[in-house]
């Protein structure tokens, strides 16, 4: 009797660690994953920002060296780049966000209307958002071409598209919005299909115009789907470095070298790496997409908390 | 009244449709077209939208017998890293969702907002450390520095998360009354119903390993070695006066992505629905 109890008791506990454990084995792959190449790179990468590291060797500790250095020291090639890379980064954003709304919003109200061929518009406007940046690139620096493009060709221009401004802004632009709109046009397509009928109908009933309609009811019935695509594409856009890498080279005269492309320089271009530096450039850039991102949810949701 | 403002509506909305359809699909068509014209039409034929000479010349010159810049070589090295990670992904994502999802243990909600948290946290600043961790691992030049740091992801976790969420935890209990373990209820019960979700998971999961540019070029110098979209950027380099050779590589860059969009369409356009559910 008192064997068979215990080797209940035995055989249940058994069976509760196995339950207790297994949680974990589903979970573990995925989590040595992210310890390895996201948690450890993430505190390590910091880390690197406060030493002179040239990535072999030991790491050397000098605080806020690097950050005086391209923050403050005006006679360092740093500080430049660091300056040149984050206001042409910043000029990037503040150019493309608001057509990466705008376009894709007004591209999902027209597919709403389910004109005839709306499902191959829809498809023809995602696909881009599937392609390779640097094959995106390739083919649109084709178009732009001064000499054989179709656009100097057929406009009967002389622009030297890539090669000067505000010339190589459009380029830019123009490339990232038709590679990128695809994704937020979906989400808003998702988000006009949920608005109810009535609203229209009930507005019409009044007497309102298209306009009306669209900043009275149809906007803010799409509030969360705004917020949410306004703070991912400018996050997105914050790490540019294909576009203009491969259609501007950073040109002219490094009017459009973003700051990724500096950091990508330092750390893993030719000669040493100066991968202290190029942390602290990473760092400095990830707290202003941080802070920025903050700023525009704080604001974005400040109808919600009154 | 109404079904006249209809008429209306959806024929300037057709208008601007078509319109902006144009833009959209000049630069692919004539992408395409440029790369059948051959190197002396583009030098001194003019400006031309079809070709004059129809002629395979860029593609055989990229895809055969080409050491300099082994496009073929390449699509091989990226088809290898994608479809490993593509595999992987799937089934390190499910058995995470699953735990996240089905199974009761402590601190469970809490590590999860903690992951997705992480979440906002800059990439950039994880660049130059992951390369040297991958460097220790001697994985430099090789196709595990693309298939294995990117399963660290946490976004797919939560799609397949909240997929399985509405799943009804009755098919889970009848499961278990017959016995079944927590594995088999995750082979058998979940798994079948989830496959929608994963499905799109995996192409996301293919495509952005394919098109993934920045990493690569980080990882990989060896010509051989390389996938093909940073390949493009060697390509450029090498023939930045030839657009003929630079679209014939573009175009077979595009391919794997365009025919799997082609095929699997509605799973990526009807994505959206299923993250979009949880906009709050």
């Amino acid at each position: 009797m008192e064997t068979n109890i215990k080797t209940l008791y035995e055989e249940s506990s058994s069976k509760k660690i196995l339950i207790k454990s297994s949680p974990y084995l589903f979970l573990l792959p995925h989590l040595i994953f992210f310890l390895i190449f996201f948690l450890i790179p993430s505190v390590f990468g910091i880390y690197i920002s406060f030493t002179d590291w040239n990535l072999f060797g030991t790491p050397n500790f000098v605080g806020l060296q690097n950050y005086q250095t391209i923050l403050m020291n005006s006679e360092s090639t740093f500080n430049t780049q660091f300056y040149n890379g984050l206001t042409n980064t910043f000029i990037f954003v503040l150019f493309t966000v608001p057509f990466c709304i705008i376009v894709p919003l007004l591209l999902a109200s027209a597919l709403n209307a389910k004109p005839k061929l709306h499902k191959f518009f829809q498809s023809l406007f995602y696909l881009p958002t599937l392609l390779a940046i640097s094959a995106v690139t390739l083919i649109w620096s084709i178009i732009f071409s001064p000499s054989h493009g179709p656009i100097n060709n057929m406009f009967d221009l002389n622009v030297l598209w890539t090669s000067s401004q505000p010339f190589a802004w459009v380029v830019l632009v123009v490339v990232t919005v038709w590679w990128t709109i695809g994704g937020n046009m979906i989400i808003y397509q998702a988000g006009l299909n949920g608005i109810s009928r009535d609203y229209y109908e009930a507005a019409d009933i009044d007497g309102a115009t298209t306009i009306q309609k669209f900043f009275k009811i149809t906007l803010p019935s799409l509030r969360g789907q705004l917020l949410y695509t306004v703070v991912i594409t400018t996050i997105a856009q914050f790490n540019v470095y294909g576009q203009p890498l491969m259609l501007t080279a950073g040109g002219p005269n490094n009017s459009t070298r973003v700051l990724l492309m500096y950091i990508q320089q330092n750390a893993f271009g030719s000669g040493q790496s100066i991968a202290g530096i190029a942390s602290a450039m990473a760092v400095m850039l990830g707290l202003c997409i941080m802070v920025i991102s903050a700023i525009q949810f704080i604001f974005l949701t400040r109808n919600d908390r009154k | 009244m109404s079904s006249k403002n209809n008429v209306i509506s959806k024929t300037i909305s057709l208008i601007f449709l078509v319109l902006m359809g144009i833009i959209w699909i000049t630069p692919l068509v004539w992408g395409l077209l440029t790369s059948f014209k051959s190197r002396q039409e583009l030098l001194t034929g003019g400006f031309n939208l079809l070709p004059i000479n129809w002629v395979l010349d860029n593609y055989t010159h990229l895809l055969i017998n080409n050491r300099s810049t082994p496009l073929l070589r390449w699509f091989f090295n990226s088809m290898v890293i994608s479809v490993s990670h593509t595999f992987l992904v799937v089934i390190i994502v499910s058995l995470s969702a699953f735990a996240y999802s089905r199974l009761r243990f402590k601190g469970r909600d809490s590590l999860f907002v903690f992951l997705l948290a992480t979440m906002m946290f800059p990439q950039i600043v994880n660049l130059i450390p992951l390369y040297v961790i991958v460097d220790r691992l001697g994985w430099v030049n090789t196709p595990f520095a693309m298939i294995f740091p990117g399963l660290a992801g946490v976004f797919n976790i939560f799609l397949v998360r909240q997929f399985m969420n509405n799943i009804p935890i009755q098919y889970d209990e009848s499961a278990r009354i017959d016995g079944a373990s927590d594995f088999k209820i995750y082979t058998s019960v979940i798994l079948p119903l989830v496959r929608p979700v994963l499905l799109v998971v995996a192409l996301f999961s293919f495509t952005a390993s394919w098109n993934d540019f920045l990493w690569p070029t980080i990882v990989v110098n060896d010509v051989d070695r390389m996938p093909i979209t940073p390949g493009l950027q060697l390509l450029q380099g090498m023939f930045v006066s030839q657009p003929g050779l630079l679209m014939a590589g573009a175009i077979v860059a595009i391919i794997p992505t365009f025919f799997l969009y082609l095929f699997a369409q509605q799973y990526f356009l009807e994505s959206m629905s299923l993250s979009v559910g949880v906009k709050g």
